[in-house]
């Protein structure tokens, strides 16, 4: 029967092109505009630590102010000064831990034909590969010590390496960064979490690193954070060292806890930690850390925006327009044809029957009209690659979750669009289109 | 009107069909308007005075390959070397660049005690030739003396004694206008800076900060050990950019290779600024024409269909002595009688959906002559789309009437 | 074949109730030709509405068949109906949009046949009103006469046991309306009950029987006076 009822729907569909081309053009409009946004939005919220949600977390301390929050009254920084961050690193509760921050060098090398350039570079604590979840190709990440003690050591990008050392395993081999030498330890996998979910607050959609660095740099090298420094407190800063004393907030931080129970600990430990430095008159602020997992931090960062929102409200508003229109002229076509339902049910058509068959027609429509849509989603999409947005760029491709959910929606769509027409059909009294007018 | 009657029970009959263009169009109006006020805000917005020349702009920006480096006299090297390249206007240092994303801020007090009188500004560190090189127009005292300059660290306080502010951080901190000659005190210091000139505006480094405009001025150049980096500014004669873009890595890298540069334009950083609420303009203004057309087309369908319906109808009206000029205002009266209901309850929708807008996503109210003239051009659209059919209902010949279908 | 028991049918509209038929008694018998007359408005095709199952009544009792079908669901009455009942209309009501072949074929569809057996059946009774030659034509490019006899070769090709016509020769010329009632007498020798609603006092005579509704029942006295010159006859 389903066969049957196929080929009257693609019969009907050629009977009235234009009206059929108007509902397919409805639908696939209405599906590609709203597919283009949500395409966007859900890949802007995609989390790529989503295999470690429930061990990773985001750590902030509300070391900020007394007068006022950080931000919208309640907001605590989102980065550590590097006086808590050095302190933290001293508890063997999280299995690993990583403080960081951005920075960046020029890269040269000895008798080289390499042009200078300067490399985006992550400082850290050598269990960010770890901790993320990195591969290495080459090598591994430097010893321990190195997070305390000045040791010129680099782990490279995959794209790095390829450019510095076209490929090779280049462990043991030497770079410059600001004129000064470093050994490489290991090559990464390519890496390149959108959004940037570990570093949120430097633009979340921008590319990850292309050289690491131990944390235990700093003095040395006297690197001032390529990312936010933020302060709230007049101090007397006449050298470095002041800096890193000071109440300034410029360190990310993130550890893994295997479980509820060193979550708990480590609970107690950050209380206990705020508590000591209250009596030596730091963290003013009523006692407040954050622990938060990945999922959450893309949310309270507001990696989508109100932008974003507003487009994906907007475009199932839009999908919605495309559903009604397509109703109206669905419920026109199939009362018009109320005459031909009539003498199907005296021939002995049940009700069931002629609403299977209308839906059948609206489900084809939805179908065309769905795959029309596919079209114009990747047509929207790579419109929005050519608005060039920097990194949106490389986000603005479907997935084939995507795809699904567009053939789903845009079935969907149409199905809703058709049940109430069908049913209309199916439900009028066939002796009224019997009479002879 | 004497057919209002017979089409209101005509309608009552299609109440379904009815209440689908009806509600179509309520829910175009309530986007539609809504997309509009956006459209305008945002246009509003990137259309602000950046007080600046915008597209005469190259930014320089350069760091020795080594830390071991004269900063202060590879900088008066380079300028010499830019300033006499034919079409450069002018050229100058500065800690950042305007309009490109980044930026330092502080508070800003006009008296020592700060308990208030204070205001957030975006504060850079430039040459004396800032003003020119930026093309800003100072519209109060004196431009900056090259002896003014200061040479500064990051870590150190600014001890500069003197400032150039905007006209519109003039007037938030000394409200009366008399800001010229005024000192003002760094954040918990009370360190006096005179006020020695005022700028028409300049937007600052971010576009999209609730106070972009606050901005002040200081001479001074920093030099950041361990973190050596330096930034210019070199504003060329109006189209002379991009040849001069072209020389200017090349004679720069040549003075001294041992650097990284990278250059870019103002006009670029402009654009990048921006980007998110042109993109908002774009996809809304597409929203609005497809959603106009879909809605049109829709309209046209159904009429059609509805007058297809009914041609023996019309054809029988006809027959019984209806004038074409008769049925063709049936249908469009029809038609305007279901979109003002449409359009009516759009108005509503719209509110409602500003109403959220507003208060979730903190964008401008919806202005009443904004929603009435989208109401007004989508009843238009509207009446345009039951056009076309209503000529083709009043060409229906009355011998219809006979014929069998 | 058919048994109505205190039929009623009463149509509310929001302003008044019609009562199409009240107190309506009838019997059919298996291979009767059963001819059905009475002034416009009197209940003759609300009669065979309910007949055919495309309509439920009010209150009484049906039984089709000796089944009572009162209680049955849609899709059960769709069933019945798709393989018991035929129906001819006076408007022939084929799908303009299909040709003979595909009318035809529209009820055996729904009775569930294979493309084979479809196909023979079709063939069949398109021979059987002589248009076998016709099958791909579209409705409209046939005469009226024509049309009607497609839409009983479709009303015959499920083999109903019980035909239902609605003033069938309505809408032809006498000569057309001769040939489609003889159709109609050859089918019913063949063993169809029929039961054939007409305003031709000649048509209605050549029934076995022929019953009048007026005022949506069963006339007695016509009934009565017909059975008469029946048993004389
Ligand atoms: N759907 C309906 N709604 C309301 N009243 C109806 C409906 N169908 C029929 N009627 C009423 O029921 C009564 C019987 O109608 P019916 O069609 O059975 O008459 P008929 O005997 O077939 O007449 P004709 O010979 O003119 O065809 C009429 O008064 C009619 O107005
Ligand atoms: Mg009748």
């Amino acid at each position: 029967m389903f066969g049957y009822y196929v080929s009257l729907a693609l019969r009907s569909l050629r009977g009235t092109p234009v009206l059929s081309a108007l509902m397919v053009a409805a639908i696939a409009v209405g599906v590609g505009a709203s597919m283009t946004t949500l395409t966007l939005n859900y890949m802007m919220s995609q989390n790529a630590l989503q295999h470690k949600d429930d061990r990773l977390y985001a750590v902030q301390l509300d070391s900020w102010a007394p007068e006022k929050a950080y931000q919208n009254d309640t907001q605590m920084p989102w980065e550590l000064t590097y006086r808590d961050a050095q302190a933290l690193l001293r508890s063997d509760i999280p299995s690993r831990q990583v403080a960081m921050h951005r920075w960046g060098a020029t890269v040269s090398q000895e008798n080289s034909e390499l042009r200078p350039f300067t490399a985006q570079i992550r400082v850290t604590t050598r269990d960010f590969f770890a901790l993320f979840d990195i591969p290495f190709i080459y090598g591994n990440t430097w010893h321990k010590s190195s997070d305390q003690n000045p040791t010129r050591e680099v782990v490279l990008s995959k794209k790095t390496n390829e450019k510095l050392f076209n490929g090779e395993n280049s462990v043991g081999r030497s770079i410059n960064l600001n004129g000064e030498p470093f050994t490489v330890v290991g090559v990464i996998e390519h890496w390149n979490p959108t959004p940037k979910v570990y570093d949120l607050n430097n633009g979340a959609f921008k590319n990850s690193e292309e050289i690491y660095m131990p944390f235990g740099l700093h003095r040395q090298l006297q690197i001032y954070s390529w990312g936010n420094l933020n302060g709230w407190k007049s101090e007397d800063i006449s050298n470095y060292e002041d800096l890193l004393n000071s109440h300034y907030v410029w360190v990310q931080y993130w550890v893994e806890l295997d479980n509820e129970k060193k979550k708990h600990d480590y609970e107690n430990f950050l209380a206990a930690y705020i508590e000591t430095q209250k009596t030596k008159g730091y963290f003013p602020r009523p006692l407040k850390f954050g622990l938060t997992r990945p999922s959450e931090w893309l949310v309270v960062n507001e990696v989508l925006s109100d932008d974003n929102r507003i487009l994906g409200w907007l475009s199932l508003a839009f999908l919605l327009v495309c559903v009604v229109n397509a109703v109206a002229l669905l419920l026109a076509k199939f009362l018009r044809k109320a005459p031909e339902a009539g003498v199907r049910r005296a021939l002995g058509a049940s009700r069931k029957a002629i609403f299977s068959q209308h839906l059948i027609e609206s489900g084809c429509i939805g179908l065309i009209g769905g795959v029309m849509g596919i079209l114009l989603t990747l047509l929207g999409l790579s419109l929005i690659r050519t608005l060039q947005m920097g990194r949106l760029d490389q986000i603005a491709s479907m997935d084939w979750v995507m795809m699904l959910a567009a053939i789903g929606l845009a079935i969907l769509a149409s199905l809703l669009a058709g049940i109430y027409p069908a049913w209309r059909i199916s439900n009028t009294n066939p002796s009224v289109y019997l009479k002879t007018q | 009107m004497l057919e209002i009657k017979p089409i209101l029970s005509a309608l009552w009959r299609n109440k379904i069909a009815a209440l689908l263009i009806a509600l179509q169009l309520a829910l175009t109006l309530a986007i539609v308007s809504n997309a509009s006020v956006i459209i305008s805000d945002r246009k509003e917005k990137t259309a602000r005075p950046t007080g600046i020349a915008v597209e005469d702009i190259i930014t320089v920006n350069f760091q020795p390959v080594s830390q071991n480096y004269d900063m202060q006299t590879a900088v008066a090297a380079d300028l010499d070397l830019i300033r006499p390249i034919p079409g450069v206007v002018e050229a100058t240092h500065s800690n950042h660049f305007p309009l490109s994303g980044s930026g330092s801020a502080s508070a800003y007090y006009n008296q020592p005690s700060q308990e208030t009188g204070g205001e957030v500004a975006n504060y850079y560190q430039v040459g004396a030739e800032f003003i020119q090189a930026m093309g800003m127009k100072l519209i109060a005292g004196r431009n900056f003396d090259p002896s003014d300059i200061q040479v500064a660290d990051l870590t150190e306080n600014r001890e500069s004694s003197v400032v150039i502010v905007t006209k519109q951080f003039a007037e938030k901190l000394f409200p009366e206008g008399d800001a010229l000659g005024k000192y003002i005190y760094g954040d918990r210091s009370s360190h006096p800076i005179e006020i020695i000139g005022i700028v028409e505006r300049n937007l600052g480094g971010w576009v999209n900060w609730s106070k972009a405009g606050n901005a002040v001025f200081f001479p001074e150049m920093l030099i950041a050990e361990g973190n050596l980096f330096m930034r210019y500014l070199v504003r060329t004669e109006p189209g002379q950019r991009d040849s001069v873009f072209n020389q200017l890595e090349e004679k720069l890298s040549q003075r001294d290779p041992h650097r990284v540069i990278e250059m870019d334009t103002i006009e670029n950083f402009l654009h990048k600024s921006y980007s998110r609420d042109n993109t908002m303009i774009k996809v809304l203004s597409v929203v609005i024409g497809l959603l106009t057309f879909i809605i049109a087309l829709g309209i046209v369908g159904l009429t059609t269909f509805w007058i297809n319906q009914r041609r023996k109808q019309i054809g029988v009206r006809r027959a019984l002595g209806a004038t074409r000029a008769a049925i063709g205002r049936y249908f469009l009266l029809e038609n305007g009688m279901i979109a003002s209901a449409g359009i009516a309850l759009g108005m509503a929708a719209a509110q409602i959906a500003n109403r959220m807008m507003v208060e979730s996503y903190g964008q401008p109210q919806l202005p009443l002559p904004t929603m009435l003239s989208c109401a007004l051009i989508l009843l238009i659209v509207s009446l345009t789309a039951a056009l076309v059919p209503a000529l083709r209902a009043a060409n229906i010949s009355p011998a219809t009437a006979t014929r069998n279908v | 074949m058919l048994k109505m028991h205190n039929i009623r049918k009463s149509f509310r509209t929001d302003t008044i109730e019609t009562h199409a038929l009240r107190d309506f008694n009838l019997e059919v018998s298996e291979g009767e030709f059963v001819s059905v007359t009475g002034p416009s408005g009197s209940g003759k095709t609300t009669f065979l509405n309910i007949a055919g199952l495309l309509e439920t009544p009010t209150g009484g009792q049906y039984l089709l068949d000796g089944q009572d079908v009162s209680g049955l669901n849609d899709r059960e009455r769709s069933r019945l109906r798709n393989e018991k009942i035929g129906f001819i209309f006076q408007g022939f009501n084929l799908i303009p949009d299909l040709n003979l072949f595909d009318n035809i074929d529209v009820p055996l569809r729904y009775r569930g046949f294979n493309a084979k057996e479809r196909k023979k059946r079709i063939e069949k009774s398109l021979e059987q009103v002589g248009l076998a030659a016709r099958a791909k034509h579209l409705p409209a490019q046939l005469s009226g006469g024509q049309q009607q006899r497609v839409a009983i070769a479709r009303a015959l090709a499920g083999e109903p046991r019980f035909l239902l016509a609605d003033e069938p020769t309505g809408n032809l010329d006498s000569l057309m309306a001769r040939q489609v009632m003889e159709l109609l007498e050859f089918i019913n020798e063949w063993g169809t009950t029929i039961v054939m609603v007409t305003h031709d006092p000649d048509l209605a005579r050549r029934a076995h029987r022929n019953i009048q509704i007026v005022d949506g029942q069963v006339s007695d006295l016509h009934q009565n006076a017909l059975g008469n010159e029946a048993a004389t006859a």
